[in-house]
């Protein structure tokens, strides 16, 4: 997850789940020729045992599978950390299926045959999608990676600063001079790499809301 | 239970079903009943206890009603049925309603000392003569008219005119008889002696209303027996016992055997109406159910077809949409700036495998029809119309649609699957009854006609007289997927296409005039000489 190095070489994925084998070889196909890595999966087993890159991906979902109904894999997927947003395609596909699917959080809805760019916008759309939620994920980390160089001390000093407290309050709770307050509350600054008082708020907020402040 | 000749009919209808045993028990019974009741009445049968002229006018209330509820009852079942019998005998049940006003009003010492209406002494005999010689008579007359018919019905008539007249007859037949017994007494047999004691003349009376209830008995006994009939011989025997009781045994008017025998004959008459109205509503719940499982039997089938048609359209569309996505690869590859031509080769191969692919799926489901081939066999249409005529019965019963077959006897067989053949009349038949389910301004009518045609084809029409096609319909009406109904899948006419054409037939639809559409479909007929085994098989599908 925080392995830097695989983000600044990342190329977008898509998985694809339908066992259909010659559907899932012109998804393949299309998708390849638009320059996306395409990666076909038969069942949903096979793909739950495949590592999937850590890269920006989309999940392209037949409804129709053997054992369990792609919408029922879609909930499934919701409990797990795969969070790659889902483009269903299906061969009969009506509305209340297609109101269920969309409001899991599916992309798109597309019913068989479906056009070649209807299907490539809306992986496109996906893969977007999860860039946005890797990146806020990535800056999350680094935040918290920050958070974690401060010492017991300082994380105090930035918890009361954030809550909008003055360095002599500071001092007055944690029983420390107002001098001292100021070089932890200088330290925090550095450490956090906050350009301003209310760009630490907004860290602290960002730090907090991940759960463990 | 059911014979060839009119199919369906007997499961709904009192004039045609026939009787259960438990139904004949309690006729006889009722017949035993009264016979007790004559032996216990007989020794009491010549006391005359006074003041007993006042109950007449009750008695004659409950007669009128009880006769003319029996008689709206026969004309509402000649109006579903349309048999002239059924009229002969609801005009007769009317006539002698009827007659019992002008007998209560004419009675001597009930209203009038010498009854109203200026009635002589003969008057009231004349009348009681009419009514007692009457009803025999008109179920004679229904009994006979009954062994007459035979063939189909003319039920395309409208009913109301025919009603009309046989009511109009009715009374005028009541009205010339009590004008008759108003004329110069001296001008009339003489019956009476006065207004209590009868002549010798009186005699011929009940001995010609016995032999003509003897007549009606043994006719009706002679025809196979419907619920109706029955309780028709239970009236005659009930009309006989009171004939005797009136006029044998009793001490004359108002005497107790005279009263008795009014009472019983009274007592009959309702049991009958009351089993008459009981088994009309039996008949009517058993003729619901039977829609409610004609529609079953057709939903089923639709949804078994939905089915089908949607496990068929998956198959198809697989492939279709593996074809349509790789040609959209394809053309990317070939659209890139160096074109990739090893990409735009495996595309279009696989798009020539999915082709052969949505061939061999189309190819299965034909094999998987063909798997069962049909049994064909040498048969009679007309059986095969008949059987499909009966199956939807209910439904026309229902709306009220009347059938008119007309079916030519000593049809050459011809060659093909009952079922299927079946198949397509029901479609047709089904068709025709909901495009009448409309019409409200002109009689309900389908007809079927088999006919020969030329040497080699056999031509079987269904019409209605429903609304009819718009020309623009006409045109399309055999595609698949067109339908004119707000339900409709529009499969029907197409299925019936090709399986008559597999026949080696041919269907099409013309405009009936002046309403309506009428279908016609040719099969060719298989005059060779009959093999033992073929020979069999006809005789199955009948």
């Amino acid at each position: 997850m925080t392995d830097r190095s695989a983000m600044a070489v990342e190329t977008p994925f898509v998985a694809i789940i339908d066992d259909d084998p010659s559907i899932r070889e012109s998804l393949v196909s299309l998708l390849r020729s638009v320059g996306l890595t395409a990666l076909p999966f038969a069942s949903a087993q096979e793909f739950l045992q495949q590592r999937l890159p850590d890269a920006p991906g989309c999940l392209v979902l037949d409804v129709r599978l053997p054992g369990q109904s792609g919408l029922e894999f879609q909930r499934e997927l919701s409990g797990t950390d795969i969070h790659l947003p889902v483009v269903f395609i299906t061969g009969h596909g009506d509305i209340p299926m297609s109101v269920t699917a969309m409001k899991a959080g599916a992309i798109e809805f597309l019913a068989k045959p479906f056009r070649d760019q209807d299907l490539i916008d809306a992986v496109h759309t996906g893969i977007e999608r999860d860039r946005d939620r890797r990146r806020n994920l990535d800056v999350l980390c680094d935040l918290r990676e920050r958070f974690r160089s401060l010492t017991p001390r300082e994380r105090e000093v930035m918890r009361l600063v954030a809550a909008g407290q003055l360095n002599k309050q500071i001092a007055a709770e944690l029983q420390l001079s107002e001098i001292t307050v100021k070089v932890h509350r200088a330290n925090v600054m550095r450490k956090m790499q906050a350009r301003s008082l209310p760009d630490l708020v907004r860290i602290a907020d960002k730090v907090t809301l991940a759960g463990d402040a | 239970m059911r014979t060839g000749d009119d199919p369906g009919d007997q499961r709904f209808l009192l004039a045609t079903l026939p009787p259960r045993a438990g139904q004949t028990r309690l006729a006889i019974g009722t017949v035993a009943g009264l016979l007790v009741a004559l032996a216990i009445a007989a020794p009491f049968a010549r006391l005359t206890p006074d003041g007993t002229a006042v109950l007449l006018p009750a008695y004659a209330t409950a007669v009128l009603l009880t006769e003319l509820m029996t008689a709206v009852l026969l004309f509402a079942l000649y109006a579903t049925q349309r048999s002239p019998a059924l009229l002969a005998l609801a005009a007769g049940y009317l006539v002698t309603a009827l007659l019992i006003v002008p007998w209560a009003l004419t009675f001597p010492g009930v209203f009038a000392p010498a009854g109203l209406l200026g009635a002589g002494l003969q008057s009231t005999a004349i009348v009681a003569a009419g009514r007692r010689l009457g009803l025999p008579l008109f179920i004679l007359a229904y009994a006979l008219l009954k062994a007459m018919e035979s063939g189909p019905r003319e039920a395309h008539r409208p009913a109301l005119p025919a009603i009309a007249g046989g009511m109009a007859l009715a009374m005028a037949l009541a009205g010339g008889l009590t004008a008759l017994a108003l004329a110069e007494d001296a001008l009339l047999p003489r019956l009476m002696v006065d207004t209590m004691r009868e002549t010798p003349l009186w005699r011929v009376v009940p001995v010609t209303a016995l032999a003509l209830c003897a007549a009606a008995l043994a006719v009706l006994a002679r025809q196979r027996l419907s619920v109706l009939d029955l309780w028709l011989m239970v009236v005659l025997a009930a009309w006989a016992i009171e004939t005797c009781l009136l006029s044998f045994i009793s001490g004359g008017r108002f005497s107790a055997g005279w009263w008795s025998g009014r009472v019983f004959g009274l007592a009959a008459s309702s049991i009958v109406l009351l089993v008459l109205l009981a088994e009309m509503t039996t008949l009517y719940g058993r003729l619901v159910r039977s829609v409610a499982a004609e529609r079953r039997v057709r939903d089923a089938r639709l949804a078994s077809l939905e089915a089908l048609s949607a496990s068929i359209a998956h198959e198809v569309n697989q492939p279709l949409a593996s074809m349509v996505t790789n040609a959209g690869a394809g053309l990317r590859w070939l659209d890139r700036p160096t074109p990739n031509l090893v990409e735009v080769r495996a595309a279009l191969k696989r798009i020539s495998d999915d082709g052969h692919r949505a061939a061999r799926v189309i190819a299965c489901i034909r094999d998987s029809f063909r798997k069962a081939p049909p049994q064909r066999s040498r048969l009679d249409i007309n059986g095969v119309i008949r059987s499909a005529l009966d199956r939807t019965e209910g439904e026309r019963r229902l709306n009220r649609i009347a059938v008119r077959t007309d079916l030519q006897q000593r049809l050459p067989p011809v060659n093909g699957s009952a079922v299927q053949l079946e198949q397509v009349l029901l479609n047709l038949i089904a068709n025709a009854d909901d495009a009448m389910a409309a019409v409200t301004d002109r009689p309900r009518v389908l007809s079927i006609r088999s006919r020969r045609r030329g040497l080699t084809d056999v031509i079987v029409s269904v019409e209605d007289s429903g609304t009819g096609l718009q020309p623009a319909q006409e045109g399309r009406l055999f595609e698949p997927f067109f339908t004119t109904k707000e339900h409709g899948i529009g499969m029907g006419l197409t299925i019936c296409q090709s399986i008559v054409e597999a026949h080696g037939g041919r269907l099409w639809v013309a405009a009936n005039q002046p309403h309506g559409a009428v279908f016609r479909f040719t099969l060719p007929a298989d005059d060779e000489p009959e093999r033992p085994e073929a020979g069999a098989a006809l005789e199955r599908t009948r």
